[in-house]
């Protein structure tokens, strides 16, 4: 029988007053890329915390591997990893360094320092102290750290925060080669194209509950609104039809039919446009708070 | 515990202090002020100095006569004049304190000497002046008008106060180590743990190790700070203990049960800059109560001391490098230490357990 690579049930997080997780449930599948999504604060991060054994959860239960975290972490310390929110690297290090110490850790030959810096294009960095890298080469380097233990399940922390478009890019080619492999990609972003492209099902976080859970296209089905058409007439206006109002539908038709369309674009429904029917605000109102 | 995680987390540990400035500045500050110390502080049996020009033409051997009166009191660098004028050109020069003219003796006629004592000289060379008649009546081999002898007195064991039986230099020295292992202590591992709390990096181990073996290698760092740089500044010094396995011991004893609050201290600070800042204030009120050993003996100021690690940790480095055994503090001193390493690990097991809830 086949675990799920990742199990939480009724989890449950408190500090102090505040409640961070209010009894969440969810699974991962084995090579399956499974996103978390919501504001800050939502609770995706205290997710991870548990998820990786460095916070306890007050209630519920956490599953990794089929092992309890933070109970059994020890059985599946060497077939997890992590990349964080922001580059925890030792600055006064190499890259080479930062490695070959976890190499050490997990009891590995120093030669997977070697090969992850090659995956992520860092070899003609290696000799090169971390504090002069850029917010991409160390977000490159965070990655090529989580990878050196060729993890089962890989906990992406807003990865692409920060990066530059092409280092973007990078990361998510890379995350589609390990969820290839097997992996299973546990990732929370902000970034709703980024889990729109990557994630084979996400998880919307609201106030530390699951506010939705499912592929994003059937979310987008079931919660992203009404279909609609943006219409460039001939003489160069253009409007928006609800196709699920008779009143543009007809419209649309009497346009059509009487070749006043220059152009019709189907305007489906976004992930933030999910995000937004379930917070009620969407990712761009919080930036700006 | 995984010794192998524990052993990488220890020598990144120790390359990372190598190459952070704050951390080299703390732990060689106590052993360049050791060495400081130990080259400007003069030895307690060193006598003090002066210089005397001898005129003595018919050879009495006044200057031998003079040296032999003050070799335990003071140390006289003789120089010799053919007369009178040239010993006070040299005094004139400050070539020597004063000058003895002793044209010799004759007969039954009393002694004949002068001295030419400048009106600035020294207590040093005035001490020498008194003895000059003695010294000029020795010497042309006439008994002395007086005899003086000097009984020495014991003193009783509980009548000695410690520092009187130890060299000032000892002490300063002593106390270089003790301020050493505080600043190992409680500024060098808590600036090491914080950083790692500030920079996310105990987060990024905490994944691939436990935080009791994070801690313990912490906790290993600093003890190999505190017996490189207490081996170094005792060999640098030339400060050898009576009893080096004891001192050594006594230093990491101490070490330890300081240790537990350092790394307590790193946790919950989480900024090395803060600690380097304003760790002083900490350091600066144990250093003293440290050395407060040497002065209060009793009331209650001393039944703190005798409560609290640093000060009683101090007391063994003390028995430790004298032979006098100024303190015989003895498994009083390690119950301390023992009982506050128990402590300050406790608190620290309890800190990190909220810390990860």
């Amino acid at each position: 029988m086949t675990h799920p690579a990742v199990e939480v049930d009724g989890l449950e997080k408190h500090y102090g007053d505040v409640t961070a997780l209010d009894g969440i449930a969810f699974s991962a599948a084995p090579g399956e890329v499974f996103g978390l999504l919501g504001h800050n604060g939502a609770g995706k991060s205290t997710t991870i915390r548990i998820l990786t054994g460095r916070a306890r959860p007050s209630a519920g239960r956490a599953r990794v591997l089929g092992h309890d975290i933070p109970g059994g972490l020890e059985h599946v310390r060497h077939r997890i990893n992590l990349v964080a929110e922001t580059p925890t690297l030792y600055e006064r290090a190499t890259a080479k360094e930062n490695l070959d110490l976890f190499c050490t850790l997990y009891g590995l030959p120093a030669a997977r320092g070697d090969a992850a810096l090659e995956r992520v294009g860092l070899v003609h960095a290696a000799k090169r102290k971390v504090k002069t890298f850029s917010t991409g080469m160390r977000q490159r380097l965070m990655l090529a750290r989580a990878v050196i233990n060729e993890p089962r399940v890989l906990f992406l922390d807003e990865p692409t925060r920060g990066l530059d478009p092409k280092s973007a890019r990078d990361l998510r080619e890379l995350v589609r080669e390990l969820s290839r492999g097997g992996t299973t990609i546990f990732l929370t972003t902000h970034d709703m194209t980024e889990a729109d492209v990557l994630c084979d099902r996400v998880a919307f976080l609201a106030e530390g509950r699951i506010a939705a859970l499912d592929t994003p296209r059937a979310l987008k089905l079931r919660l992203g609104g009404a279909p609609e058409v943006d219409v460039v007439l001939d003489d160069g206006s253009d409007l928006v039809l609800g196709l699920d109002r008779p009143d543009d539908a007809e419209r649309l038709h009497e346009l059509v039919t009487s070749r006043r369309v220059r152009a019709l674009h189907s305007r489906e429904a976004t992930l933030a446009d999910v995000f937004i029917a379930l917070a009620g605000r969407s990712l761009d109102d919080e930036a700006g708070e | 515990m995984s010794l192998r995680r524990i052993f990488a987390i220890l020598g990144k540990d120790l390359r990372e202090a190598m190459r952070d400035g704050r951390i080299m500045i703390v732990l060689l500050l106590p052993i360049a002020l050791a060495i400081f110390y130990n080259s400007t502080t003069p030895e307690d049996n060193e006598r003090p100095q002066t210089a005397v020009v001898v005129v003595d033409p018919d050879g009495l051997g006044v200057a031998d006569s003079l040296r032999t009166a003050a070799e335990r009191s003071v140390e006289i660098d003789m120089l010799s004049a053919r007369d009178a004028q040239e010993a006070r050109r040299i005094v004139d020069a400050d070539d020597a304190a004063f000058a003895v003219i002793a044209p010799g003796a004759d007969g039954d006629v009393p002694v004949q000497a002068e001295i030419l004592l400048p009106e600035n000289a020294t207590p040093t060379a005035q001490s020498v002046v008194a003895l000059v008649p003695d010294a000029v009546t020795a010497a042309a081999g006439r008994e002395p008008v007086t005899d003086v002898q000097v009984q020495p007195l014991p003193v009783a064991a509980s009548d000695r106060r410690p520092a009187d039986l130890l060299e000032q230099r000892t002490i300063l020295v002593v106390v270089c180590v003790m301020m050493l292992l505080s600043f190992v202590a409680l500024l060098v591992v808590p600036m090491q743990t914080a950083e790692e709390i500030g920079s996310g990096t105990f987060g990024a181990l905490r994944l691939a190790a436990t935080g009791p073996e994070i801690l313990a290698a912490k906790a290993l760092s600093g003890l190999l700070y505190a017996a490189a740089g207490t081996v170094l500044t005792m060999f640098i010094t030339g400060a050898l203990p009576a009893e080096p396995v004891a001192f050594y011991a006594a230093a990491l004893g101490l070490a330890i049960s300081l240790i537990g609050f350092g790394l307590m201290l790193g946790l919950l600070s989480g900024n090395a800059n803060q600690i380097n800042t304003y760790g002083g204030f900490l350091i600066l009120p144990i250093v003293g109560l440290a050395t407060a050993v040497l002065i209060v003996e009793s009331g209650v100021f001393a039944i703190v001391l005798d409560i609290l690690p640093f000060s009683q940790g101090t007391r063994l480095l003390f028995d430790a490098v004298s032979e006098e055994q100024p303190f015989d503090a003895g498994p009083t001193a390690w119950l301390v230490l023992g009982a506050w390493t128990v402590i300050g690990f406790a608190i620290l097991a309890r800190v990190a357990a909220r810390r990860e809830a």
